[in-house]
């Protein structure tokens, strides 16, 4: 099991990341975790989720949110977070079920993609793949944050 | 099985503290914003605030209702956040027959649409 903390830099425990440190082609190095069954549980629980809805043809399946909780993972490896960042927009592509009833390992990886500042207000925008260990894509991510001065 | 009414599917959920603290718990974040009441007000907000994950969850439970399995393969979600949810807010979601997404507070003054975008399965939107 891997819980988002163990591979996620949380906000105060570095200085975190200036806007103008933020670097438009920078790749971000790969984030590897294990989900597991107990993972999904919790996270369920946290979202108060419908659990009729997580079955593939009758096979348990995780919701496929649960990736949110590991997103920043890769991210934060090279740019640390800083408080007070604000989320702002994210669109998912998913391609493949994590299934309920093992464990899943993961590679994430990133790429940041724009800076951009409007209306005084500066955003970051990256996006991620989610890879099972086999090489099967389980998602895609594009994210878009506001930094703070 | 998938949804295959017209109408648009609806979802309902109080925000607590406890809520967001247990949502934080597993997302491994010390965000100031989702955790000092007083830093959230000195800031303008009326409170702390959800993750913005955490309020996509019911848009997310909407889409596998309405689009069934297929949304495990195919699905797309996208959302922009546009407003808070604090604790003591109740948002509501909904999902239209067109793969709209909507979410606002419905029962705080001052508040209002908290985020929107779409759920489509790719190649049929």
């Amino acid at each position: 099991m891997t819980r988002p903390a163990e591979v996620k830099i949380r906000e105060g425990a570095t200085p975190g990341t200036r806007f103008e440190e933020f670097e438009v082609g920078a790749q971000t190095p790969e984030a590897r975790f294990t989900i597991t069954p107990a993972i999904i549980d919790e996270y369920i629980r946290a979202v108060e989720g419908d659990e009729k809805l997580y079955a593939v043809d009758g096979r348990r399946a995780a919701p496929p949110d649960v990736l949110c909780v590991y997103m920043t993972s890769t991210l934060y490896q090279k740019y640390p977070p800083i408080q007070g960042m604000i989320m702002c927009e994210v669109a998912f592509n998913y391609h493949h079920p994590i299934w309920r009833d093992e464990d899943t390992e993961v590679r994430m990886s990133g790429v940041i993609t724009e800076k951009v500042v409007k209306k005084g207000r500066q955003f970051v925008k990256w996006k991620g793949r989610y890879v099972r260990a086999d090489g099967t894509l389980l998602a895609e991510v594009e994210n878009t944050v506001a930094v703070p001065e | 099985m998938a949804h295959d009414s017209k109408s648009p599917l609806q979802h309902e959920v109080e925000m607590s503290q406890e809520k967001i603290d247990r949502y934080g718990k597993l997302n491994g974040d010390w965000d100031i914003l989702h955790y000092d009441h007083d830093y959230c007000l000195a800031r303008g907000f009326r409170g702390t605030l959800a993750h913005g994950m955490h309020n996509m969850a019911p848009a997310v439970d909407l889409a596998l209702e309405k689009y069934g399995k297929d949304f495990y393969y195919g699905g797309r979600i996208e959302v922009r956040w546009t407003g808070p949810v604090c604790p003591g807010d109740v948002q509501r979601t909904t999902l239209d027959a067109a793969g709209n997404v909507h979410a606002q507070v419905g029962n705080t003054p001052g508040a209002g649409a908290v985020m929107v975008g779409k759920a489509v399965l790719r190649g049929k939107a």
